[in-house]
């Protein structure tokens, strides 16, 4: 290799991409060649250097000002319906005022609804009825259609969105249900578990929830989660978790937070 | 949901969706514009010019480019349209400057600082373009291919003027810090 070759390598190498073929003939060329070492050397220090900038955090009147902005195109795009008066009830901005990502993700999704919504909500006519339970029935497949394609995601913020985006189903189907329950059993996030948790209680009445529910605790392993999902159970009067939680006292390797939790459950239960 | 799946969406009339795009790059858009402007207010009215654009032109996003590409090209129109509309940004030492009535800073962290004062004076002082590709490939984590489609040059050239750019950058870093102990 000679050095116009090595030097040629010397992007890749800053970003970490070289193959790792061209590394160790970049590495034995180094090993020999002193000026190009040097140069290499150089180079990447400053790269590294770069590296004390902080990521900056702009002001919080820029998300103001972008949904004020977005809010305004929406209504020019609704600019045929008359009277706003009543949209007004729902200040998007006032939605995404809160700090909390898990928030904000989930305003994003109550945004499209009231996007969506926001026409009916003037002029009511006979058809109104009709148009509104129509109108639902789309935002809910959006939601889930936006919710499985979330959950499947690597980054555990857009699972979250994800679970956000479910909990405001009016009822989630049967895909979404086995995703948050694989989420529940599986996810290497304790917070998205707790948060599939937080969600699946909305739908606590549903039979096949319950089910899963009970089956769950007998496969968590994080103490967070198993009190979750006692409180859960306790909560939603499910007799058929009485033996799941009867299985947990009798567990020795169980945390002695739990197990005083899961008593309290079954004393709950069975009075 | 990928940004491409999102825009798409987008650009079919559910404009609400781009509030997903704006939480996923308002904070990534707001530090490049500040790494080549310096200075934090002209950095947000940009990012809000790019969304406003966006929403104009989104009839135009065909989904050929990676959304990312698209998106900075936006950015790189709006960044060029401002620096021709103000001739002078603030100069880079005012936004680093300590605000006031700031407490003092304990010894590491004020070394640090200064630090960091010190490489974004020297990048401010880089000439635009490899100012430019410098904050691409380092903050953005743009690929050298992606960079290349953004630019409208071949990938060689982008990897050439890398190397140059980090050389000359480590140069500027170094007189810079001389004059500093100069001054000591
Ligand atoms: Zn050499």
């Amino acid at each position: 290799m000679t050095c116009d070759d090595a030097r040629a390598h010397l992007p890749d190498f800053l970003t970490g991409e070289l193959s790792a073929k061209a590394k160790s003939s970049v590495d034995a060329h180094l090993a020999a060649c002193g000026a190009c070492a040097e140069e290499f050397h150089k180079v990447s220090e400053t790269w590294m250097k770069l590296g004390v900038l902080p990521v900056e955090q702009p002001s919080a009147a820029l998300r103001d000002r972008f949904y004020t902005m977005l809010e305004a195109y929406k209504e020019g795009l609704d600019a045929r319906t008359a009277d706003r008066k009543a949209e007004k009830a729902f200040s998007i901005r006032e939605f995404f005022s809160w700090k909390r990502p898990a928030f904000r993700f989930a305003a994003a999704a109550a945004l499209l609804f009231v996007g969506l919504a926001g026409g009916l909500f003037v002029g009511r006519s006979g058809a109104f009825n009709e148009k509104f339970a129509r109108l639902e029935r789309q935002v809910d497949d959006m939601r889930q259609t936006t919710a499985l394609s979330l959950l499947r995601q690597p980054s555990s913020s857009e699972r979250l969105l994800g679970v956000s985006y479910s909990e405001q189903m009016r009822a989630p189907g049967e895909q979404t249900l086995t995703a948050l329950f694989r989420i529940l059993d599986t996810d290497p996030s304790v917070n998205v578990r707790l948060a599939v948790v937080d969600a699946l209680f909305l739908f606590a009445k549903d039979n096949r929830v319950k089910d899963g529910l009970v089956a769950s605790l007998g496969r968590q392993e994080s103490p967070l989660v198993q009190v979750a999902l006692i409180d859960l159970l306790t909560e939603a009067r499910e007799q058929k978790a009485v033996d799941a939680l009867k299985a947990l006292i009798a567990d020795d390797k169980i945390h002695p937070d739990v197990r005083e939790k899961a008593k309290q459950g079954v004393k709950n239960l069975t009075s | 949901m990928t940004d491409h799946q999102i825009m798409s969406d987008v650009r079919n009339g559910y404009v609400e969706k781009l509030a997903i795009l704006f939480e996923r790059h308002y904070v990534s858009l707001f530090n490049y514009f500040l790494r080549l402007t310096g200075n934090r207010e002209v950095s947000e009215d940009l990012v809000q010019d790019v969304f406003t654009r966006i929403l104009k032109y989104r009839a135009t996003y065909q989904g050929e480019d990676r959304y990312i590409v698209w998106m900075f090209k936006i950015a790189r129109n709006a960044h060029i349209d401002a620096l021709r509309r103000r001739k002078e940004a603030l100069p880079l030492d005012e936004q680093l400057a300590e605000p006031a009535d700031a407490e003092p800073l304990p010894e590491d962290r004020l070394e640090r600082e200064q630090d960091s004062a010190l490489v974004s004076k020297a990048l401010g002082l880089l000439p635009p373009r490899k100012q430019e590709i410098l904050v691409l490939s380092r903050f953005q984590h743009m690929k050298y291919r992606e960079i290349a489609e953004l630019l409208d040059c071949p990938v060689g050239t982008v990897k050439a003027m890398i190397h140059r750019a980090v050389a000359e950058l480590g140069e500027i870093y170094a007189a810079l810090t001389r004059e500093k102990c100069h001054d000591m």
